[in-house]
Formats: C-alpha cells, structure tokens, sequence
C-alpha cells in the first residue's frame, strides 16, 4: 500500500479523470483548450483519449455546454470546463433554467449525468469575472448538485463520485488549492455527495469552511490552539447540504462560525445560519457568526486580501463567539 | 483614400508609443511589477493603433484585449500613467486601483472592459443605437478571432445591420485563441466572411500595415456616419508569443514550431513602417531616432508616475460606498 503518496489537487482531479475514462467509455470531456491544457488538470488527457473524447470547442460557452448537455441525453456522460468558473455565466440560461429543472419538469422520466467544472477564486489578484465563486449561484437552483473540494484526497473522491452521479453536479475547484499537495490513495474510491467531514476535532467553537478557506481555518485553529479549541467541519457539498454534521458538532461546541467565499447575502453561510436557528436553537450559547465578502463587487488590485474572507476575520469571529 | 503625411507621421508615432508601452507591460510583468496576467502585443501593435488614431472624440472605442487594448489607448490618447496606475492597483488608476486589468476611461467614450471574451457584443447594439440616434458618431469595436465564436456576436450583426447602425466591427485575427487555432474553430479562412449573411459590407486588411488599417478604418467610419450601416475589418495580424505571459505556446497541444514563429517575425510592424516613412520622405532618420527617444522618455514617466502612487486599498465602508450610485 502507497497510502502515503502525495499530489497536488489538480492532479488528484485529473486521476479521477483517468480512472472514470478508462473504466467507461462513455465519459467525455468538452472544454476550450483543454487538449493543451490551462490549468495542469487536463495536460496530457488527449494523447491518451484523443480528440473524440478530450473535445476542443470554439470560444463559444454556449456551443460548448450544448454539446456537453445534449450528449448526456443521448448515454454519454460529460465534464464540460469552464477553465474559469465564472465563464459559466455565458451559459447560465442553459444550465440554471433548463439543465437544472429539465429531469423534474419532464415528469422524471431521465437523467442528465453531467459534470460541470471550472476555477475561481480570490489570491490571483485576477479581478472579478476570474475570481468570482459562483458555487452559490448555481446551489440557489434545484436540481444541480454542487461540491468544492479542499484537499487532493476529496477532489478525486468528489469528482468520482460526481462523474457517476446521475445528476448534474457542480464541481468547483478554488485556484487557491490548485498546488495543494496532500495524501490520495491510488485506485478508485468515492467521497459520497451531499456529506460533510469532521476534518480536526475540537471542544469550542465550529468553524465551518471548505476550499481555500479550509486552509484558512486551519491556520487559524492552529494559531489558537491551547487558548480555544477549534473543531473544523469542512461541508464538501453545498447542494445537497449536510447540516446533521454540523449540528453534531455543534452538540460539542455550541458555537459556530461558518466560512463561505461568497457574498454575504444569500450564501451558503446564510443558509446554514438559518437551518442551524431553526433545528439546532437551543444548541446555541452564542449567536453564529458569517465570515463572508461583503455585499460589493469583489474587487482586484490590492483589496482580495482583505475584502475576501482571511485569517485575521476568521479569528475575529471565532473570538467573538467565544467571549 | 490615401493618408496625407501628417496621419501618417501621427501613426508612425503611436505605433513606436504604443510598442514600446506593450515592451513596458511585458517587462513589467516578468519582474512581477504589474498584477494578474498581461497578454503580449509583441509584433501586432498596428491593428490598433491604425484604427483608433483617427476617430472623432464622439465616437465609442472598445478596445481589444490582446495588448490590454494598448494600440487603442494610444491612438486615442487615454492617461497611459492612469492605465498602468490601474493594473499595479494604485490610488490613481483609472478605476481607483479595483480592477487591475480593466480599464475606464468614460469621458473619452472607452467605458470599460471585461474578462468574458466578446462580453462587448451585448452593449454594441445599444452604442450603436445611441450613436445612430444622435448621429455624428460611430463605434469601433474591435476583438479577435476566437471572440466570433460567441452566439452574442451574430445578435450583434444581425441588429447592427436590420438597423444599420454605425458600428465597425474591427477583428483582429491573429489566427489564435489561447491554444486554438483558427482554423480548427473556424469553418472558414476569413471570419469577416460571417458578414456576407448578413448583407454587410466586409473588407480584409493586413494587419500589420498600421496604414493600410488606418486607410480601411477611415473608410468605414465614413460609411456608418453617412447612415449606410456596419463594416466588418477583419485584419490579419499574429501572434508572437504565448496568450499570456509565463504559459505554454501550444498549438492545440504541442509547441508551437520556432521556424514559423521566426517567420512571423519577418512581418514586425514597426521595422514595416520605418521602411514606409523613410521611403516616402515621411519622416528622416533623425526625426525617427527623435520620436524612439521621447517613447522612451515616455516609458519612464508613466512608470515613474504609476510607481510613485500609494497602493490603493480603501476600506470596506469606503468600498460599499461605490456600488450604487
Ligand atoms: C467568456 C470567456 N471564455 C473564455 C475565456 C478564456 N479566454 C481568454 S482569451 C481567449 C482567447 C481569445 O482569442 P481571440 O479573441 O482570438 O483574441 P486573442 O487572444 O487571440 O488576441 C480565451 C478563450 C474568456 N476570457 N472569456
Ligand atoms: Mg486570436
């Protein structure tokens, strides 16, 4: 057993990639460059399937997502990158208003499995469109299943998992963890959709936080540790949300913190706020804390750092509750 | 329409400007003193230049991303200290050091940019309809190959010429999308062949003549204020170097060949022009070594000024201040 092999996240994805494409012919993936490659995820994926399953389309996101979302009705079973997350915009009537409701409206009679994918993040300084975390835009509509992984080992069993759903499923990786190195068995395994992970115990405080701002969580639970006692419930999912395991940490702690690089307003750290109030109030010693953006543009330049959930923010929160 | 030697010095000068700003940019950003990503200019500064530097102060630019629009910020004369202040996010930026690589400069009609290659197909209709209302002024848009690929373009062409609207469609085809060549994204050679659905005039230019684009840009532009509709440019240019600076320079998924890239470099607009302005006693060798110097000069205040403004870094109150107007 090589358990203590180690990759950075992107290869971690492209493994699930390799794995899911050699074990079912019918898994394809549609992007623009994605034969050469953008990001290193993709980078040698088309000397091994070739042009007719590693598929290059025109600058055109619309084309693009048509030939991932019709092939899925017709057995095949697509990635389609984005490359940035945020160019998924350009394809937001396909995806938000059919993709999403298609199988429901339709009386339940098919599937659409389909994986949508791209990068986003604050820390490359890139400005808003590249940046933008759009996870929440597309959780707010049912029907489409959203994930973000933190760590190499979750981005494999995500994105496995993902690919043989039989659902739409968002996978949005952060550019942040992009070089990320950590454990990933080698092999097939799944990290189930829909359930979050206790990631460090503690006694305190729940900080709830996944991507990049799970690094961020750890540093800060490290820098606090001895003074208050972290424990860091990463949700994986977004959409289905797995609000048991954070009520059972809770149970423990009885106070939360919940981390979602998102606008404020109508995020997932809302949503949870709201589900923890109504099902798990009388868990609660103090009031739950949302270390999100503010509601304004994100911008680039120099204001990520601060305008972004950050370290010093998060300890903020944590402190506040633990007063 | 032939240009007198006055335009023609006026664009042998913009377009030593403006290589010599792309040079900057590049430079800049190996030394890790720009922020985000620059997309080289590097040998296709005409383009730009030759269709901006004789617009009407009325009329709407949007500039293309390849260059960061950089042959168009000069031909139009926007604040090149600002634009830089911009992207190494300082309190004189032309967007208060927000937005690194998008550039605002609205009481010139260049209002803005966006990551989202062809995201200017969506408001060209309505610059083109405003213009049209108002008349006296026209728009150039310009964008490259790949950007064509957008279904939002065709809307645009089909609006622009049912209303004859005076828009130039300026497309830059440097026969490149990041790792995607033309001709495996497009059906045809020449995307100005799009135009010929839709009934609009469609001209091909080269690209790195500065004043064969001027000449072609000129004639468009008088055709859209004479109320006869669009004009698609389509002008051939290259690209010689990678998207973006620090990415592989594939095609599809291999390198692109050095021997090609060397004969691309056969085609420098600059050394092109030189060759142009000395042979028809445009301008004399000293007069050239002149206008190189005080591009140089120029370099050096606009880093010094971008330099020397504080980093911009406005607190979230200050922020949320700027959303609504
Ligand atoms: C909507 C959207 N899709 C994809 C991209 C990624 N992207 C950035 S530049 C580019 C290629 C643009 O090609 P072209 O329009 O020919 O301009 P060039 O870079 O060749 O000058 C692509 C695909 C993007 N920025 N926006
Ligand atoms: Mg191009």
């Amino acid at each position: 057993m090589s358990e203590t092999r180690e990759l950075p996240l992107v290869e971690a994805i492209q493994e699930a990639y390799r794995l899911e494409m050699e074990r079912d012919q019918s898994v394809i993936m549609v992007g623009q460059d994605i034969a050469g490659g953008i990001f290193p995820h993709t980078k040698g994926l088309v000397e091994q399937f070739g042009t007719d399953r590693i598929v290059d389309t025109p600058l055109a996101e619309i084309g693009m997502y048509g030939t991932a979302f019709g092939a899925a009705m017709e057995g095949y079973r697509p990635i389609v990158d984005f490359m940035f997350a945020g160019f998924f915009l350009n394809a937001a009537s396909p995806i938000l208003a059919q993709t999403a409701q298609f199988r429901f409206i339709h009386g339940s009679q098919m599937s659409l499995p389909m994986v949508i994918t791209g990068a986003c993040g604050a820390g490359m300084r890139l400005g808003n469109e590249h940046a933008m975390l759009v996870h929440n835009m597309i959780a707010q509509v049912p029907g489409i299943k959203v994930c973000m992984p933190s760590t190499p080992y979750d981005a494999k069993g995500l994105m496995l998992a993902a690919i043989r759903d039989p659902n739409p499923v968002a996978f949005i990786w952060h550019l942040g963890t992009m070089m990320d190195r950590g454990p990933v068995p080698e092999g097939d395994y799944e990290v189930p959709l829909g359930v979050a992970e206790v990631k460090r115990e503690g006694s305190d405080v729940t900080l709830v936080a996944n991507g990049f701002q799970y690094k961020n969580a750890v540093a800060v639970a490290d820098k606090l540790a001895g003074d208050i006692s972290v424990e860091i419930v990463d949700p994986r999912s977004i959409s289905p949300l797995d609000i048991d395991t954070i009520l059972r940490s809770l149970e423990k702690t009885n106070r939360l913190v919940i981390v979602d690089e998102s606008w404020d307003s109508r995020s997932t750290a809302s949503q949870i706020a709201a589900e923890v109030v109504d099902v798990g109030f009388d868990l609660l010693d103090a009031p739950v804390k949302r270390v999100c953006i503010p509601d304004i543009p994100l911008p680039g330049g120099h204001m990520e750092p601060y305008v972004a959930p950050n370290p010093d923010a998060i300890e903020a929160a944590v402190r506040d509750v633990c007063r | 329409m032939a240009l007198g030697k006055k335009q023609m010095a006026l664009l042998y000068h913009n377009l030593v400007r403006a290589d010599h700003f792309d040079k900057m940019m590049m430079n800049r950003i190996m030394q890790g003193k720009l922020l985000g990503f620059y997309h080289p200019g590097d040998g296709a500064m005409a383009a730009g230049v030759g269709a901006s530097t004789f617009l009407g102060e009325n009329d709407i630019l949007n500039p293309h991303h390849r260059a960061h629009g950089m042959g168009y910020h000069v031909g139009r004369g926007t604040d090149i200290g600002r634009y830089l202040a911009e992207h190494t996010g300082k309190v004189d930026g032309c967007c208060g050091g927000r937005s690194s690589f998008h550039w605002s400069f609205p009481e010139q009609k260049v209002y803005g940019a966006s990551g989202f290659i062809g995201w200017h197909f969506c408001p060209v209709v309505g610059w083109g309809w405003a213009s049209k209302q108002k008349g006296e002024q026209m728009v150039l848009m310009a964008s490259g190959d790949g950007s064509y690929g957008q279904g939002a373009a065709h809307e645009a062409m089909l609006f622009a010429m049912n209303w004859k609207l005076p828009i130039v469609f300026f497309c830059e085809n440097n026969g490149m999308a990041i790792h995607s060549t033309a001709a495996d994204m497009h059906p045809m050679p020449d995307i100005s062949s799009l135009a010929q659905g839709y009934g609009m005039p469609a001209v091909v230019v080269d690209g790195q003549d500065v004043f064969a684009v001027a000449e072609t840009v000129i004639a468009a532009r008088k055709h859209a204020l004479a109320g006869k509709g669009p004009t698609f440019v389509e002008a051939k240019t290259l690209r010689l170097r990678e998207h973006d600076v620090g990415t592989p320079d594939l095609a599809r998924a291999e390198p692109r060949e050095a021997k090609y890239l060397e004969a691309l470099k056969q085609r420098d607009p600059v050394v092109l022009a030189t060759r142009r302005v000395l042979d028809e006693k445009v301008l004399t060798q000293k007069q050239i070594d002149q206008i190189y110097q005080e591009a140089k000069e120029e370099v050096a205040r606009v880093e010094q000024f971008a330099d020397d403004s504080p980093v911009a870094q406005p607190s979230i109150e200050e922020l949320q201040a700027g959303v609504y107007a």
